[in-house]
């Protein structure tokens, strides 16, 4: 359903695609059926962001449902768009009517005054002056770090809409006779890509399992930030492989490639880059030390 | 398209004990006096340690029960090898049979096959070898001209393998030998289970550039061999290999293999790690938490019946890449004198060494690559 309706709304603005998503309630996702969600878990969420990042959405689809789920975890209700401020500011901020920060050790929702920019993609990342309107949410959670996850889903579609349209290109373009995919190192290239789009794929998967079982309050963090760094790395070599192969005519504002790769190029430092997360792995890594890296990693994937 | 379908890995309710288990195994029977055969550790020959672990049960486990296996699930059978290679243990000697030879012959084998080597296998007191490359047929693999005639007696065998992992320990080498005289590439291949003891078979060491002896010359003359020996169907010699090739690249070898260098490395870093060293391992463990959960989905693949043999070629080539990255990485960052005999050195010293065969063995880089494109439909 959600693949169907997204391939409408692409290329739509902010102002046109958002009250049909609002009007397909996605806002519900994480909220428990019995109070009236649809009971979705952080995996079901990752495949609908999947979809936004291979669409190439103009819509903050993932901080939205991920606001609502904060929300829902304090009893509190915010109608219209709620958008998520880390450190770097906040996706959107201009089209909320309320945000969710960090402050003194928990989150806390906040009204305030936006100054607006864009990312590399031209779409919103303005920034937030909250007003004394404050209101804590009782408890923490990381921010950054759920930014981090709907970065990485959406990666892991839009490299996916990359390697697709890859395949498409080299499959018509013809050089020396041939299509270029027949060309062996044509064809390694987009293997090498193949390659990128499957860790990414996987790692989203694996960061939404441990949300589902650890929550959203940072025991995920972990394996978000293995999976942000990982994605990083992919953006880097995937989108690098992706407009090589298309030669000159990737390179256009005409052709759809650069809708996905603009916006991949910006996502590497959104939710943190990738030292911000290395050094964050690296410490908890230490922390467990040589044998405890593997029997913390086997031991949040068995059975509790 | 989404080109690695993603299987969860839904972990068997007994996952924790199968591990606790298996290290309290391990502590008992794993070798420590040289921590260097750590690294690369499923080369590392131990017949002694492997009939421990086939007397254990932890050899054989999926196979039946009348040939010496434990019938246990694909996915117990999944932990039990990432605890293995985690630990570096020494499995070099029984992994090939109970990776792909045994499997083989339980799905392509003659009841007397199965029984011949299976509990052997399953013990950990038999070993078997990989009978594929010559030397004039490496990544060409359909190019095989080792030959088999058939007689009267049996089947007699003229040619010559070469690379062939550990046949200076093996009992019986499970090869790729063109049958039908005259036949071309794939056509006219079958697989013959061959005695390494029967007259006619010369065995000859090649030295890695490492100083060790895996690697083997095997020679055919004129070897007589039963007519019980042809495995599967004659002539589908091709198709039986492939299935085999894909029970070769699908396991989480292929990126813990050298964890012993990761462990040891963070446990040096100690408490008080530069910046960028905690960077550099951040790095690693991501890669590699990224692998696994590749790996166990490829697992989970096999384990529910299909075919991933795109999958495990991507896995593979990314293991390939972080095990080559990982003592180049730590090279990088750690100021250490390979000279020093420490643990670190001595490992450090061992992988950047054995590191290029990683993206040769198992299916080259460029192979598995093209593997890749021809399952994304570009060849």
């Amino acid at each position: 359903m959600a693949d169907g309706l997204f391939a409408q709304l692409r290329r739509q603005a902010f102002a046109e695609a958002w009250p049909q998503l609002e009007e397909a309630d996605f806002g519900l996702l994480l909220i428990p059926e019995d109070r009236d969600g649809f009971g979705g878990d952080w995996g079901d969420l990752a495949a609908v962001l999947r979809l936004v990042g291979k669409h190439a959405l103009a819509a903050p689809l993932g901080e939205h449902v991920i606001a609502q789920a904060l929300l829902f975890g304090a009893e509190l209700e915010h109608s219209g768009f709620v958008a998520l401020a880390d450190g770097n500011g906040a996706p959107w901020g201009r089209e909320a009517s309320a945000f969710i920060c960090q402050r003194d050790g928990k989150l806390a929702l906040g009204t305030g005054s936006v100054t607006q920019s864009e990312s590399p993609a031209g779409e919103p990342r303005d920034s937030v002056a909250l007003d004394g309107n404050v209101t804590s949410l009782g408890y923490d959670a990381d921010v950054k770090a759920l930014i981090a996850f709907c970065r990485f889903c959406q990666t892991a579609g839009a490299l996916d809409a990359a390697l697709e349209l890859a395949i498409e290109y080299t499959g018509q373009r013809e050089q020396f006779g041939r299509p270029l995919s027949k060309f062996q190192s044509v064809q390694q290239s987009i293997a090498l890509l193949a390659i990128e789009a499957a860790a990414v794929n996987c790692a989203a998967q694996g960061a939404a399992a441990a949300l589902d079982r650890f929550g959203m309050g940072g025991e995920a963090n972990f394996e978000i930030g293995a999976a942000k760094l990982r994605t990083n790395t992919a953006i880097k070599t995937g989108c690098a492989l992706a407009h090589q192969v298309h030669g000159a005519i990737g390179f256009t504002q005409d052709y759809p490639l650069h809708e996905l790769t603009r916006r991949m190029m910006g996502w590497r430092s959104e939710g943190g880059n990738d030292a911000y997360w290395a050094n964050r792995i690296g410490q908890q890594t230490l922390q467990w030390g040589g044998a405890g890296l593997w029997h913390e990693m086997t031991r949040r994937t068995d059975p509790a | 398209m989404q080109t690695f379908a993603v299987h969860p890995f839904e972990a068997p309710d007994n996952a924790s004990d199968i591990r606790r288990d298996l290290r309290a195994f391990l502590a008992q029977h794993q070798p420590t006096e040289d921590p260097v055969k750590r690294a690369n550790c499923w080369t590392e020959f131990d017949p002694e340690f492997s009939a421990a672990l086939g007397s254990a049960g932890y050899l054989g486990m999926l196979w039946p029960k009348r040939y010496g296996g434990h019938e246990r699930a694909p996915l117990e059978r999944y932990i039990v090898l990432e605890e293995l290679l985690a630990a570096g243990a020494p499995v070099g000697a029984h992994w090939i049979a109970d990776r792909q030879t045994g499997p083989l012959l339980l799905r392509y084998g003659t009841e007397e096959q199965r029984e011949q080597y299976l509990p052997g296998f399953a013990a950990g007191t038999m070993y078997a070898c990989i009978g594929l490359s010559e030397p004039g047929s490496g990544s060409d693999l359909a190019s095989v001209r080792a030959s088999a005639r058939r007689t009267d007696n049996g089947w007699v065998i003229n040619g010559q393998k070469v690379w062939t992992t550990g046949a200076h320990i093996s009992h019986a080498m499970l090869a790729l030998v063109r049958s039908e005289e005259g036949s071309e590439r794939q056509a006219g291949l079958s697989q013959f289970l061959i005695d390494l003891d029967l007259p006619g078979v010369t065995i000859r060491p090649i030295i890695d550039m490492f100083g060790t002896h895996h690697f083997n010359e095997v020679f055919f003359e004129d070897v007589l061999i039963p007519h019980g020996a042809l495995v599967g169907t004659e002539g589908a010699g091709w198709k039986q290999a492939t299935a085999e090739l894909a029970l070769e690249r699908s396991g989480p070898e292929r990126y813990l293999s050298s964890h012993a260098l990761l462990a040891e490395m963070i446990d040096a870093a100690g408490s008080d790690a530069p910046p960028d060293l905690t960077a550099t391992i951040g790095r690693l463990v991501s890669e590699m938490w990224t692998l696994r959960q590749m790996s166990m989905s490829v697992a989970a693949k096999l384990a529910s019946g299909e075919d991933p043999s795109v999958e495990a070629s991507i896995v593979k080539d990314l293991g390939n890449t972080f095990e080559q990255e990982l003592p180049l990485a730590i090279q990088a960052v750690v100021d250490c004198d390979l000279a020093d005999g420490s643990n670190q050195a001595r490992l450090l010293a061992t992988l950047l060494q054995v590191s290029p065969s990683f993206s040769l063995r198992g299916g080259t880089r460029e192979i598995l690559r093209g593997i890749i494109a021809r399952g994304l439909g570009l060849r």
